[in-house]
């Protein structure tokens, strides 16, 4: 889902939907259970196919459950079993916890700070350039991210990658590195790729805020003798701070839950614990050691974090447009 | 002009030179980080000789070999059959039921409303390490492990609380007048849909389905998990895993694999960017 979401068009004819239900009152039970039967398709699809999937992986969190209780169906409750194990593992505490909130701070800031940054330089630009610069970020949104992150790998592969490659030709290092086994430099391309992937929304988004900042309000306080990082943080950031807030927050959604970039990688997939973040780790305990309750309980809590973002995410929205 | 004007005047046009200067170095610097992974795919992917060490800029052996591999015995022409019927379904299933839903929240008010605007809002941020468990055990218990179909009605749950969320500005935007006038003409409901609201929300529609196209032709953990024992199956996100080996990676092969996958999302996404800004409804009421 991360790349196809979007900030939800904004101001769309934003008076009251009327109750334009239908002609004449002859019809009046029709016309009031319209809207259930319309709706009817979709909500069963979402009933069935996400909120009960969303119950069962609490329930699933709550058991022991394995290969054997798939295939019996027998539930084998234990509490808060699985959760006891999840915050006593010194895993958490070292290697997951920050692989996945360090990282996700990181990666709001770099996304944010360059999205913005090409945001302001697209604005000055002429119209020519302006397509080009914006057309070519398009190309690097479009890019998947598992084909991007092959990419990288490629990229930035042990034996024949062009980095390695380039590193020795100039003479910086004498033996290709392989950059994947350690976690800070496995981060870092996980980092460049998130950012690489993540700041064209960022600068699209921010840039058609600036364009509606007024512009007698920046020439007025260039004429009082304000420079551009001044009228930067004393008039852009203020203007914007609705489209600054729906930004940030999703972007720190999107980037909780890396999974593709991290798990496609070299070691990625489990073989390296070090690499782990909680949506790996996850999905690792699952379907690597057929430990579906234990995964489960991670999944939970990488959704409550999650849903405690979204909630911050949609009082921001509804403060800017009644739904 | 005085002396101090024409000092002050100079210094402004060579600082404009200069900050020119920079901007142009920033941009090139800019499409240079931004292009650099896509040009290096193709490059790669055109490359006789891609994996073997040494790999210049352009390729230095021109080929369409790779392509004409992974097409044939990389099984990607099946690969690319598959996700092709994938998304197709998923797409056709997302926007109808996506279509009828955001009629209904934009156009009526009835209980329950903004609860339901909300649940949809907060049912898309749930991460999908969360979703994969319990929906594996239930596809597996409906016994469509390994099958499309499984996939198929996966991908439409997915893909549509974002298709309502989208599709419920685009109705919102066509003037209620226009229905009204159609009920004065003696349209019923039914009618008045087809020929009054289905036409003015189609560019919605269309940048919706492409939406939900690339959601299913990205899709890479569910076809990853519920795929899992059937390659024939397997669509093209998850059949690029097949050209690693063991010891060595067939760099040519995934890269033109790779192309193959970016370009269909690539065009799609062009074609959403300029209906999303194209005038919705410009000229549909006339002042």
């Amino acid at each position: 889902m991360t790349n196809t979401l979007q900030a939800p068009p904004v101001a769309q004819g934003t008076s009251a939907p009327r109750a334009a239900g239908g002609p004449g009152r002859t019809k009046n039970l029709l016309t009031r259970t319209r809207p259930w039967l319309l709706l009817a398709p979709a909500l069963a699809v979402l009933a069935v196919l996400l909120l009960w999937p969303l119950v069962r992986v609490f329930l699933f969190s709550l058991q022991d459950y394995g290969l054997r209780e798939i295939v019996s169906g027998e539930p084998n409750w234990i509490g808060l079993a699985n959760f006891g194990e999840i915050f006593t593992s010194p895993e958490l505490y070292t290697v997951v916890l920050p692989n996945t909130v360090g990282f996700a701070v990181l990666a709001v800031a770099g996304t944010v700070a360059f999205g913005t940054a090409v945001a302001v330089l697209m604005a000055s630009l002429g119209p020519f350039w302006r397509t080009v610069v914006g057309s070519a970020i398009m190309i690097a949104w479009a890019m998947p991210a598992v084909t991007g992150t092959y990419v990288w790998v490629w990229i930035f592969d042990a034996d024949r990658g062009i980095f390695n490659e380039t590193l020795q030709a100039l003479g910086l290092q004498d033996e290709p590195v392989n950059w994947f086994t350690n976690r800070y430099t496995f981060y870092a391309i996980v980092l460049l790729n998130v950012i690489h992937h993540g700041f064209p929304f960022v600068a699209i988004t921010i840039l058609a805020g600036l364009l509606g900042v007024p512009k007698e309000m920046l020439e007025a306080a260039e004429m009082d003798g304000a420079g551009p990082w001044r009228r930067f943080w004393r008039i852009i950031v203020p203007n914007l701070k609705q489209v600054f807030a729906v930004v940030i927050i999703l972007s720190t959604i999107w980037d909780f839950k890396v999974f593709a970039q991290v798990y496609l990688m070299p070691g990625g997939a489990g073989s390296n614990r070090e690499a782990l973040n909680l949506g790996v780790w996850s999905y690792v305990e699952s379907f690597g050691q057929n430990r579906y309750g234990f995964g489960s309980a991670i999944a939970v809590l990488l959704t409550l974090v999650l849903l405690g973002i979204t909630v911050v995410y949609v009082r921001t929205m509804l403060k800017e447009d009644e739904l | 002009m005085t002396a101090d004007t024409s000092v002050r005047a100079t210094r402004r046009s060579a600082r404009k030179t200069r900050s020119a200067a920079g901007k142009a170095v920033l941009v090139v610097l800019l499409l240079a980080f931004t292009l650099f992974p896509a040009f290096w795919m193709l490059s790669s992917a055109f490359d006789a000789k891609a994996g073997t060490g040494g790999q210049q800029l352009l390729p230095r052996e021109f080929t369409f070999d790779n392509f004409a591999y992974v097409l044939t015995e990389g099984g990607f022409d099946v690969f690319l059959r598959n996700s092709a019927i994938v998304a197709l379904v998923t797409v056709l299933a997302s926007a109808v039921l996506a279509l009828l839903a955001s009629v209904a929240v934009a156009r009526f008010r009835f209980t329950f409303r903004t609860a339901m605007l909300l649940m949809i809002l907060i049912v898309q941020m749930v991460p999908l390490e969360a979703l994969v468990i319990p929906l594996f055990v239930q596809v597996r218990d409906l016994g469509m492990l390994n099958t499309l179909l499984g996939l198929m009605v996966v991908y439409v749950a997915l893909s549509l609380p974002f298709g309502i969320w989208m599709l419920r500005g685009f109705v919102a935007a066509v003037p209620v007048e226009l229905e009204e006038a159609a009920y004065i003409d003696g349209a019923s409901w039914g009618r008045m849909f087809r020929s009054v609201l289905l036409p003015l929300v189609m560019p919605g529609l269309v940048a919706t389905s492409v939406f939900s196209f690339i959601t299913a032709w990205n899709e890479f953990i569910f076809a990853m998990t519920l795929l899992g024992g059937a390659s024939e199956n397997y669509t093209v996100a998850i059949g690029l895993k097949q050209f690693f080996g063991e010891h060595s990676n067939e760099w040519g092969y995934i890269m033109a694999a790779s192309t193959i996958i970016t370009i269909p999302v690539m065009i799609f996404f062009v074609i959403v960017q300029r209906r999303l800004s194209s005038g919705l409804v410009a000229g549909a009421v006339k002042g």
